[in-house]
């Protein structure tokens, strides 16, 4: 019942009653949690609530319905991601030295960080940008072709494309990984 | 709930793999499984801010802001901040007010430049009225420019004869074929003693021409007359009527 938001609940979000902003959260908050997880970021649930607090007040404005609504938190959270980064970038990590957490002897810097999510992390770290966000927005986020087109700003076939490469590609990651491990 | 999930998510995945044409890797299901595995089963507790925003979503939206709501909840945050400014005349406690000390330092530049100007214009005045002050400037910048200019004008002069007089000399001498090898050898191979002693006779005039170097201008016109006579003091008579002779017979007879 937490997955599909009813049409009541809806409308109520967007007239602004705290009962459908609460439905809102409850049902979107955990996809938006996964997307930020899946795509590496560390403190994933901050964002989360960062996003909530930008978007509720908004609401009134969405058009389109359920799909309406989640495309607009999802193009929303797309935009706190890429921000995110490009904070992260000019930002320099800032740490004590301490020789346990040195990780020139773990197998993978990746798999300290990302460590939490298990080996699909591990794959998709590999691919490009691009063929990452469209596979998390269309798996994670629950999106379709058409609504990650409208988030990441470009045609529905140039994202059928990317999905594709990403797919194959991250096949050949997983079996290359699977003929390692056996 | 998990079961009513599951069929749905594994509808998507497999229509995804069905559109890109992987549909019988079954590895990669798995892994994409895996992602979607990543979503929480739960929301996560909301924060304080969001709390507040969920719980009063009706006012907050019903008002267009979710500012003023955070406005009332932070009553006592906002009125501490207008009063700041207020607060910072009567604050001084043990603190000074960095305007007040910032228009002490301006006045102290604006006394010190008038001060400048001041004295530049005094001493502007007293040159200008003094006809001493005057007369001891332009000569004191006569002396400093003067003999700057006195050098440069009397040292190319014995540089530029000296060339010119190195030639001349050298028919004076009873040899002309001599005189050159003389002026060479005392300056480049002077220590060589093997010119030295053939020209011996030679070497008083090519010394003294050399410790004379910077007035010879006006010696080698003077050794050139003196030098014909002396070489033929005993033929002063002959050569002199040679002239004469000469010269009586162009006129006279005509």
């Amino acid at each position: 019942m937490a997955e599909q938001l009813s049409d009541d609940e809806l409308s109520a979000a967007l007239a602004g009653e705290p009962s459908g902003f609460s439905a809102v959260y409850t049902v979107i908050s955990p996809a938006v949690l996964g997307y930020f997880r899946a795509r590496g970021v560390e403190d994933a649930e901050a964002l989360t609530q960062d996003v909530f607090v930008d978007i509720l007040p908004k609401l009134a404005k969405v058009t389109g319905g359920h799909s309406g609504l989640r495309t607009f938190i999802f193009s929303v959270a797309h935009a706190r991601l890429v921000d995110h980064r490009r904070r992260a970038e000019r930002t320099p990590y800032l740490a004590e030295y301490d020789p346990r957490d040195d990780t020139r002897y773990a197998p993978s810097a990746e798999d300290e960080l990302l460590g939490s999510l298990g080996g699909i992390a591990d794959s998709l770290a590999r691919l490009n940008e691009e063929q990452r966000e469209v596979l998390v927005l269309r798996i994670v986020a629950d999106l379709s072709i058409d609504q990650v087109a409208g988030i990441m700003d470009k045609s529905p076939g140039a994202i059928k494309q990317l999905q594709r490469r990403g797919l194959s590609a991250l096949r050949e990651l997983v079996t290359e990984k699977d003929h390692a491990a056996s | 709930m998990t079961g009513t999930r599951e069929p749905q998510q594994d509808g998507s995945i497999q229509a995804m793999l069905r559109d890109s044409g992987l549909e019988s890797a079954s590895e990669l299901r798995s892994s994409l499984e895996e992602l979607r595995a990543l979503v929480p089963e739960r929301a996560p507790a909301p924060r304080a801010d969001l709390a507040a925003l969920l719980a009063a979503g009706s006012a907050a939206a019903a008002d267009g802001s979710a500012a003023d709501r955070f406005a009332a909840a932070g009553t006592a945050a906002l009125a501490s901040v207008p009063a700041a400014p207020d607060s910072a005349e009567s604050l001084p406690a043990g603190v000074t007010s960095l305007a007040e000390r910032r228009g002490s330092k301006r006045r102290l530049a604006i006394v010190g430049g008038a001060v400048v100007g001041a004295m530049t214009l005094g001493t502007g005045a007293v040159a200008a009225s003094s006809e001493d002050f005057r007369d001891s400037v332009s000569h004191s910048v006569g002396i400093i420019f003067q003999p700057s200019g006195g050098t440069a004008g009397s040292a190319p002069q014995p540089a530029r004869p000296s060339p010119s007089d190195v030639p001349a000399p050298a028919p004076s001498n009873a040899a002309g074929a001599v005189a050159p090898p003389v002026v060479d050898a005392p300056e480049a191979p002077g220590s060589t003693a093997v010119p030295v002693t053939p020209v011996a006779p030679a070497t008083p005039p090519a010394v003294g021409r050399g410790g004379v170097l910077p007035s010879p201008p006006h010696r080698p016109v003077v050794p050139g007359t003196p030098a014909l006579p002396g070489a033929g003091e005993d033929h002063d008579l002959p050569a002199v009527p040679a002239l004469p002779g000469v010269l009586p017979t162009l006129p006279v007879q005509p």
